[in-house]
């Protein structure tokens, strides 16, 4: 895996210059009266790895489908490598999709399951067996070849699935919940596998999921989607700090809120007045103008003991713990706080559980930087 | 405590018995050398015989045979096409009333479904000319209008607990659609097919009421003959005949088990 500050060097959507891979124009699907995808539109470039997030319902299976040429937009039009593929039927596309259920032939083994795609495109019977030969030592299943599917463990009809939809060489391949059906254990490793394979082998993935985590470790951006609509594209980095709103805040990870009004700007820093107690200074990516109604957010784990509490302090609360939740590694303490909200911190347990200091009931003074959180305008 | 298990026993030796045992005795009294059905007197192979020179009834039952066979692999073909309508095009304008008519053959009379057909081929043979006379055809037509509803209940079963994604899978491997169909979804419903197609056959090969009516002089089915023979005594031949018959299609079910459980075993 690419550390971070090599993902950097290569971030084609910053690059004014760069051509998309794929481009979604303004498209629409409509069933009936429901808009399941509403004017979305994306560019996305060679080699990344782009996840398409959101609860279920959200419209991103919908977007993935018109990928694929299972459905067709009611509007807006699709581009592949320049080519507009809107009315091009899914056996003409260049792109391969691999389903959530899998959808392997259950009449076929493994190898002609893989195969399948190679002999539609009249590859010569040689060729395909080499081609066969290669995908099933990629994916590790050698030895399953004559296997048929009902006689596979989930995670080993996952990597069929994967070898069969890879076969073609795409050089876009859409991937619908690909470590779904997986146990967690399985679901960590394969999720490495996967980013190598796609690393390795250089094609897009386009994914859809569900489940956050899955989509900040792999991917190179994420599209986070409600209602059939984008709320946010970014980096897993960009997604998790500087959400843009309140929706994609509380998908991500926890968050506490604070709503409030801007009563002083100072600098790129804003002073916010919040119903939970002294005004909170934080940072500001745009110009606010005094009384707009915000959200200060900031993440649990933001939160840190504070020494000295002040009286005029900014960012400072002061509360009882109410509830803590020991996970281990870490503990989350739920804090009532001054007007009766609860503030979320989380501590690493540095020390065993058995000496740590703070405890049910306890009164404690907590604080956080104006760097380390966000304000939200919507 | 262990459970008694002999009243459940029971219970399925009843169960089989009343299945079972008229078709048992139906096989012993072929082997009768009575001439009354019901009087056992002694072991004979002499209806067989007499059976083989009984040209009629092996007409009829060679007539019945074809019959089964063209309205089974038709109605295969016909229900295929209706449930694939039913299941694969979820609104399309009028499919409530398609949907009725398609299933309305399984609750309708014989007598009226038997004397309407009969009306209609009489009403066509004078305007069109066409079906000239009563006969095969005829009764085949009849035959496939009620055995394709049959049919189609069978496969729309099947093709709607098929995972539609299997299809989508293949066309986005590149397979058309009529490929798509070919290689994925026909051998995943080949089994409904294949059930489809006996059902259908032993509908057509079973049925009196509807061929009395559409049939014409010298197209004689073998319930036809039968039934008419049992009214003036039923011959012991009928016996040696219905235990040939029981023969051929326990062989065929027991051939077609077989064929299925290979294939399995195979892939």
């Amino acid at each position: 895996m690419a550390t971070l500050a090599e993902r950097r060097s290569l971030e084609p959507w910053q690059d004014p210059k760069a051509v998309p891979y794929l481009r979604i124009d303004r498209v629409t699907k409509k069933f009936g009266d429901v808009y399941a995808v509403d004017d979305v539109s994306l560019e996305i470039f060679q080699g990344e790895f782009f996840s398409l997030l959101g609860s279920s319902g959200c419209g991103k299976s919908t977007l993935l489908r018109m990928l694929a040429g299972l459905e067709y937009p009611s509007a807006g039009r699709i581009y592949i490598d320049g080519v507009d593929v809107t009315d091009v039927p899914a056996y003409s596309r260049p792109v391969n999709m691999m389903f959530q259920s899998y959808a392997l032939f259950p009449h076929m083994s493994v190898e002609q399951n893989v195969e399948f795609g190679l002999k539609q495109d009249r590859m010569p019977r040689r060729e395909r067996g080499e081609r066969v030969g290669e995908m099933l030592d990629l994916l590790k299943i050698t030895e399953l070849r004559k296997r048929r599917p009902d006689q596979l463990s989930g995670g080993q009809r996952q990597r069929v699935a994967l070898a069969r939809s890879l076969a073609k060489h795409p050089k876009l391949l859409l991937l619908d919940e690909p470590l779904g059906a997986l146990d967690k254990r399985l679901r960590e490793n394969t999720q490495f596998e996967l980013v190598n394979l796609q690393e390795r082998l250089g094609i897009t993935f386009v994914t859809v999921t569900h489940d956050q985590e899955e989509a900040m470790t792999m991917s190179t951006r994420i599209a986070v989607m409600d209602a059939g609509q984008i709320m946010q594209v970014d980096t897993p980095t960009a997604i998790y700090e500087f959400p843009t709103c309140r929706l994609v805040a509380e998908f991500i990870g926890s968050i506490n809120l604070f709503e409030g009004k801007v009563v002083a700007t100072e600098g790129n820093q804003v002073l916010v007045e919040t119903r939970v107690g002294r005004p909170m200074r934080m940072r500001a990516f745009h110009p606010m103008v005094l009384g707009t109604p915000v959200t200060v957010a900031v993440r649990p784990e933001k939160m840190r003991l504070c020494a000295d509490f002040r009286d005029d302090g900014v960012n400072q609360l002061k509360g009882r713990v109410e509830d803590i939740a020991y996970l281990g590694d870490v503990s989350i303490y739920r804090i009532r706080v001054g007007d009766g909200a609860l503030v979320e911190m989380t501590l690493t347990n540095v020390q065993p559980r058995t000496e740590q200091a703070l405890t049910w009931e306890q009164e404690v003074a907590i604080e956080w930087s104006p760097t380390s959180g966000v304000v939200l305008t919507e | 405590m262990r459970r008694r298990r002999w009243p459940l026993l029971t219970l399925l030796a009843f169960g089989y018995a009343f299945l079972y045992v008229p078709i048992l005795l139906l096989i012993i009294y072929s082997f009768n050398e009575s001439r009354l059905v019901t009087v056992w007197t002694g072991f004979s192979t002499k209806w067989y015989g007499e059976l083989l020179r009984n040209r009629q009834l092996l007409d009829a039952a060679w007539l019945s045979v074809r019959i089964a066979a063209v309205n089974a692999t038709l109605a295969v073909v016909l229900g295929t096409l209706a449930a694939n309508a039913l299941v694969r095009h979820r609104n399309f304008r009028g499919r409530t009333g398609f949907e009725l008519l398609l299933t309305a053959p399984l609750v309708m009379p014989d007598v009226i479904i038997g004397l309407s057909l009969l009306l209609l081929f009489v009403a066509m043979q004078q305007t069109i000319g066409w079906p000239g006379g009563r006969g095969f055809t005829t009764i085949t037509i009849a035959h496939v209008t009620f055995s394709m509803a049959y049919v189609a209940v069978v496969v729309r079963a099947r093709l709607s607990q098929m995972d539609r994604s299997l299809e989508e899978a293949a066309m986005d491997l590149g397979a058309r659609p009529l490929r798509v169909y070919l290689t994925i979804t026909l051998p995943l419903i080949a089994p409904a097919l294949f059930s489809g197609w006996l059902l259908a056959f032993t509908l057509s090969l079973d049925d009196l009421v509807i061929a009395s009516f559409v049939a014409g002089p010298g197209s004689t089915t073998l319930p036809m003959v039968i039934y008419s023979s049992v009214r003036m005594g039923v011959s012991p031949q009928i016996n040696a005949l219905a235990t040939i018959i029981v023969a051929v299609v326990t062989l065929a079910v027991v051939i077609a088990g077989i064929l299925m459980r290979r294939g399995r075993e195979v892939r």
